[in-house]
């Protein structure tokens, strides 16, 4: 396939330039020496827990730290470059130090959601090959079962008020302790198990680490884990180079309106691809400051953080934004210091984009990327208008093209699947040569999200291919009908997907869940009427089903397949 | 009676608890909840005329001595006590409610408690000795708006200042009704044996007829389930120690024994009720939760 020709330069405009510099460090471990020397004086990152109890770290300090937590790993724990060591934290104080530390110990991050169940753990630390796991002392429990069946040979527990002033962390230890309980005895390990305070400790007397400045951007720095929404999770192998060049897009297309004094609120996961890249290494790299949230469910979580730290820009998912809205304290007293908010991970909802914008004062610009390519493909400018329901333009140094089942380009304005090409895309999937060839063909990601490109290269995703619907032989994109649906005010979320139909083939269904701010019920009939009123009469949902809830990834992504499942037990009981 | 050494340090925790209440919410708390001022509106108005006319009317109506009438109608025109905001969190209750109508119903005290002890206290022909003076009332109650007002600043001040003094707070409520029964009953299990059980009558039921009437009063001004078991809890339970400060600070160590019995048995009879009431509805709650869901299901 040629490279094809780059139709949204144009939208670049002056500001933008059309290739990122080359890269400045050759590793992830020397932009986080190189910063930690550079803002010495500043603090990089605030970790507030839902009480409002707070710690911070600054650069030097995490400099110093993570040096040690590196010279730990390679000269206590004797493993060698290139080792996998999992680091499973919710957001706090200890992640970036853990996570550091591997870099600069020239070891291979696994990023792993700190909620999955040992037989999760025990797959993806055997498919890794784990050999350390860095883990938060209140999930300590399920070690017992999990560390006998992998390789794990060292244990490093962190809490969740990991290095915050003495006092703070104890009372939240003893509330943690007595009050929720949430701090299990640790069990009877064949391995040893140190605090991570303890293992710092011990780095500390070890010699410190300076053969990162060997590690090269081929080399790999990230097993990230994805596949969750599809089927078997299986590991990105994202380089050091994929990550670095992502920041010099990202940079390319924000940096101008980015400064040392941000604060960008983390609320959303840094062991997904979005947040880590988004959040920690953008706003890190800057010389910015990260306000940590451990976990913003409930969204009432975030409401201290938002009060007690000025921040200026929030990265979120469509969920997260929508709750945030929902909240009387957000939507009453929006945080003044705010700039703009990015979106990602799930398409945004134009319902909730432009009552953002109307509550906050702010825009949300909606990008678009995936685990593969670390994560950032496209982009809305900050300096031009939004555009509505587009995710913009691919940044600096990418190719994009929209293809069809044989591969080959669509015509301009038609649908295809989205692939992409660039010095962010992924080396391939870890030990997996058969998906691999399927994703990577030719260094294009084949990201199997069907979008549609307009003249100016603007981009729109019209959906997941598998999740299209086919009613009486139409394609019904699920988005448009969940869009569509956001703006019926007493619809607080809503998930479309494909139900068997004896007439239709398939028809759609609509799980909806009420809006408690607003007292008009939220009916079927509503929902039709609704329906009927912008959609064409085959996307008009035949069932609706009311939930108090719908299933959501870690991330805040609703799971249509958690649904798809649901819905096909149903019917095959009826069948 | 208290020692003047007792007195002081229930003085002191009671600005504790007031120190931990102001750090638990900001100006903005206060400027939001009076946007949708009504939750706190019938709050008040259960409060501060079902429950006086209430505490009037059973004293009136068992024919209590005067020194037990001053004790009941004083517990009955107190405001929210601070431990109302646990039992509402494990009420499955609205937290925000229930501690703003602690605290509003602590600052209308201010002005309020004086003027309906003056009144009931003059309808129910309370003599002079036993008369708690309303400027005395006015001035303990405003004196604790200083922590309060402190603890709020603190709050702002320092995140982890305020979040500790808030859990020190809501901790030193459960050790302050320790403290008054630990050294209260030791002196006076005589004066309790000797209690007439009318009076106990009175002492358990000023809380439990609260939260019944207070329920109601909600639920006729459509409150929905939820805000009405808050109401509920909020306007059964009285702060007691705050009683027991005045009593020991309006009258000489002779008059406080009688004075004090209600005040002090309320106190401690309040925690059983409330622990049991707050069982019951945590399980309504659940119920609803669940009779919820399966309205919902099948609606497809």
């Amino acid at each position: 396939m040629n490279a094809q020709a780059r139709p949204w330069i144009a939208a670049y405009g002056a500001e933008i330039p059309p290739e990122i510099p080359p890269l400045r460090h050759a590793s992830l471990a020397a932009l986080v020496d190189n910063a930690c020397t550079t803002y010495a004086g500043s603090t990089a990152f605030t970790c507030v827990v839902p009480n409002g109890m707070n710690g911070s770290l600054g650069f030097s300090a995490l400099g110093q730290m993570s040096d040690r937590f590196a010279s730990f790993l390679r000269h206590h724990c004797k493993l060698a470059p290139g080792t996998r060591v999992a680091v499973q934290l919710p957001n706090g104080l200890a992640y970036p130090v853990a996570a550091f530390g591997v870099f600069k110990a020239g070891c291979v991050l696994v990023n792993t959601n700190p909620l999955y169940t040992p037989r999760e753990m025990i797959h993806q630390f055997n498919d890794a090959g784990v050999e350390a796991l860095v883990i938060c002392d209140i999930f300590a429990d399920k070690l017992r079962t999990v560390v006998p069946q992998t390789r794990i040979r060292h244990v490093v527990l962190a809490g969740v008020p990991e290095f915050f002033p003495r006092i703070p962390e104890a009372i939240v230890r003893a509330v943690q302790k007595v009050w929720t309980r949430s701090l299990p005895p640790v069990p009877d390990l064949p391995v040893p198990v140190l605090r991570i305070r303890e293992a710092l400790r011990r780095g500390a007397a070890l010699p410190k680490l300076d053969d990162w400045n060997r590690l090269r951007p081929g080399d790999l720095a990230l097993l990230q884990y994805t596949g969750g929404t599809t089927g078997v999770a299986k590991a990105a192998m994202l380089t050091h180079g994929n990550i670095l060049s992502n920041l010099e897009q990202v940079k390319a297309v924000g940096g101008r309106h980015m400064t040392r004094e941000d604060c960008v609120l983390t609320a959303l996961p840094l062991y997904h691809i979005f947040a880590f890249t988004a959040n920690l290494m953008t706003f890190f790299a800057l010389g910015a400051r990260n306000v940590l949230v451990p976990s913003p469910r409930p969204v009432q979580n975030i409401q201290r953080a938002l009060e007690n730290t000025p921040v200026t820009w929030i990265t979120g998912v469509n969920t997260l934004f929508n709750g945030l809205m929902n909240e009387e304290w957000f939507a009453t007293y929006p945080p003044k210091t705010l700039k703009a908010a990015i979106a990602g991970g799930t398409a945004l909802h134009q319902g909730v984009a432009i009552r953002w914008q109307e509550v906050t004062g702010t825009r949300i610009s909606e990008g678009y990327g995936l685990t593969e390519t670390a994560p950032l493909v496209s982009f809305n400018p900050l300096d031009r208008a939004t555009r509505p329901g587009s995710i913009g333009v691919p940044v600096p140094s990418t190719d994009v093209a929209l293809v069809d089942e044989d591969a080959e380009p669509v015509p301009l304005g038609e649908p295809g699947e989205l692939i992409v090409r660039g010095p962010q895309v992924m080396r391939g999937y870890w030990n997996r040569p058969d998906e691999t060839e399927q994703t990577l063909r030719n260094g294009w990601v084949f990201t199997g999200d069907v979008a549609v490109m307009d003249d100016d290269g603007y981009l729109r995703i019209v959906d997941r291919k598998k999740d299209m619907v086919l009613v009486s032989g139409f394609n019904v994109y699920p988005n448009e009908i969940e869009e569509c649906l956001s703006h019926l005010p007493s619809v607080l979320e809503a998930a479309v997907i494909g139900i068997p139909d004896t007439a239709t083939g398939e028809a759609v269904r609509a799980y909806v869940v009420q809006n408690p701010d607003v007292s008009d019920l939220v009916t079927k009939e509503a929902v039709i009427a609704h329906c009927r009123e912008h959609l064409a009469a085959y996307k008009v949902p035949k069932s609706v089903v009311l939930r108090d809830a719908l299933p959501k990834s870690p991330i805040g992504k609703i799971l249509r397949k958690d649904l798809k499942a649901e819905a096909r037990a149903e019917f095959a009981q009826e069948g | 009676m208290l020692t003047e050494l007792e007195t002081n340090l229930l003085g002191v925790m009671m600005m504790v608890i007031m120190l931990g209440m102001g750090a638990s919410m900001t100006p903005r708390d206060f400027r939001l909840s009076f946007r949708k001022p009504k939750g706190i509106l019938v709050g008040l108005l259960s409060q501060f005329v079902v429950m006086p006319l209430l505490g009037f009317l059973l004293a009136v109506g068992l024919g209590l001595p005067p020194a037990l009438v001053v004790g009941l109608i004083l517990i009955a025109c107190m405001p929210g006590g601070t431990t109302s905001n646990i039992f509402a969190y494990f009420s499955k209750g609205v937290l925000a409610l229930s501690i703003m109508m602690t605290t509003v119903s602590t600052i209308v005290a201010v002005a309020m408690v004086p003027l309906l002890l003056a009144f009931y206290g003059g309808l129910a022909g309370v003599p002079a000795e036993f008369a708690i003076p309303p400027g005395n009332v006015a001035q303990i109650l405003g004196v604790l708006l200083v922590p309060t007002l402190l603890g709020m600043g603190l709050r702002k001040l320092n995140p982890n200042i305020g979040a500790t003094i808030e859990l020190i707070g809501s901790f030193m409520g459960v050790v302050v009704i320790i403290f008054l029964i630990a050294s209260w009953v030791p002196r006076n299990y005589v004066l309790l044996l000797e209690t007439a059980p009318h009076v106990y009558f009175a002492t358990i039921g000023i809380g439990l007829m609260g939260m019944l009437f207070g329920y109601w009063v909600a639920r006729a001004l459509a409150q929905d389930t939820n805000r009405a078991r808050t109401i509920s809890l909020e306007t059964g339970i009285q702060n007691g120690p705050l009683a027991v400060l005045v009593i020991t600070l309006s009258f000489s160590a002779a008059q406080q024994q009688a004075v004090l019995l209600i005040p002090i048995l309320y106190s401690l009879f309040i925690v059983i009720s409330s622990t049991l009431i707050t069982l019951w509805y945590r399980r309504s709650a659940t119920h609803e939760q669940l009779a919820r869901d399966a309205a919902k299901l099948g609606a497809g």
